[in-house]
């Protein structure tokens, strides 16, 4: 019976670290748009990663530079090449945190306000941010989703003088994703 | 006098021509984009995962021709179709189909071995390959 028993205790202490507590997906959308007065400028990628720990309600999203499809080829080149130097940096990434972790059950399904907290990497400069957010959750899919502005301007990527009607320095980033729990 | 108007007016036409080209340059054809690297998708992986700034510097932004037995085939909602490509591990090669070519086929069998061209854009817990076509 002991045995029995010391058995059933090791399986649930070695099960536990299996119940998921990672999410995770690589078909993250970012989206962006750059509002200047003489062009609209829009790219979108769909490979970004996004990691969710449902635990401490940390998240991590890393997104390929180069991985980003416009519209004109002249455009995505520029971007690449000018603006981004994404040869040099080709990722950007984003790690924060939910702060109000307390007011969301991501055991429960429904539709939650989300604010995250953390810290932007684009163009290899690191820059603190806060925005809100919501989550869905619907059974084992957690579907994130926020919309915010990045400054160029806080990232290093200098907008020459005669390109300021064409590129906006505030540019709006849309970010959606569903995440699955990690296998 | 008129003569050098009428060659400025002639070099603007032409300067403008180039500018609206250039404007206009529509993205490579990926059919026929010329291979510049052909490798198997656990190579890949492994060299990614070996050393990302090497692997980065030899691949990064070329066109490279990938075969590899497919895991996963994905369509989405919004039409995106990704094949991933087994490299033994959690993670592979991930191919985004060319949202701006024709395919013959946008669902591939899993364990087919498959070759795809794409443009590689880096690391990002699978090596990502953009604008992927069918080799056959």
């Amino acid at each position: 019976m002991q045995k029995h028993l010391f058995i059933l205790a090791a399986l649930f202490v070695f099960a536990a670290p299996t119940f998921a507590q990672k999410y995770f997906t690589r078909d993250g959308k970012v989206k962006f748009f750059s509002d200047a007065s003489m062009e609209k400028i829009e790219a979108v990628n769909k490979s970004a990663t996004a990691v969710l720990d449902v635990a401490t309600g940390k998240m991590e999203w890393k997104v390929l530079i180069k991985g980003f499809l416009f519209e004109k080829a002249l455009m995505q080149e520029h971007f690449n090449e000018n603006y981004l130097e994404s040869s040099k940096y080709p990722n950007a990434t984003f790690k924060g945190e939910i702060t109000n972790l307390s007011e969301i059950d991501l055991s429960k399904d429904g539709t939650y306000k989300a604010k995250v907290k953390g810290k932007m990497n684009i163009h290899n400069v690191e820059k603190d941010m806060e925005t809100a957010g919501t989550i869905k959750v619907n059974g084992n899919a957690i579907t994130l989703h926020s919309e915010f502005f990045v400054k160029c301007s806080d990232h290093s990527i200098k907008i020459e003088a005669g390109k300021v009607a064409n590129i906006a320095n505030d540019i709006k980033v849309t970010v959606d994703a569903t995440l699955n729990p990690m296998k | 006098m008129r003569r050098i108007i009428y060659f400025l007016l002639a070099l603007a036409c032409f300067g403008a021509a180039i500018g609206y080209y250039l404007w206009n340059k529509p993205h490579a054809d990926m059919q026929s984009a010329k291979t510049d690297l052909v490798v198997e998708a656990a190579a890949l992986f492994g060299e990614f995962d070996t050393d990302e700034n090497a692997a980065n510097a030899k691949y990064l932004n070329k066109t490279i021709a990938v075969s590899g037995k497919v895991k996963e085939s994905t369509k989405a909602e919004d039409g995106a179709a990704k094949v991933i490509l087994d490299t033994g591990g959690d993670f592979g090669v991930l191919c985004e189909l060319d949202p701006l070519s024709q395919h013959p086929r946008t669902d591939f069998p899993i364990g087919e071995t498959v070759t795809f061209k794409g443009i590689c854009t880096g690391f990002n817990f699978d090596v990502q390959l953009s604008r992927c076509v069918e080799v056959k």
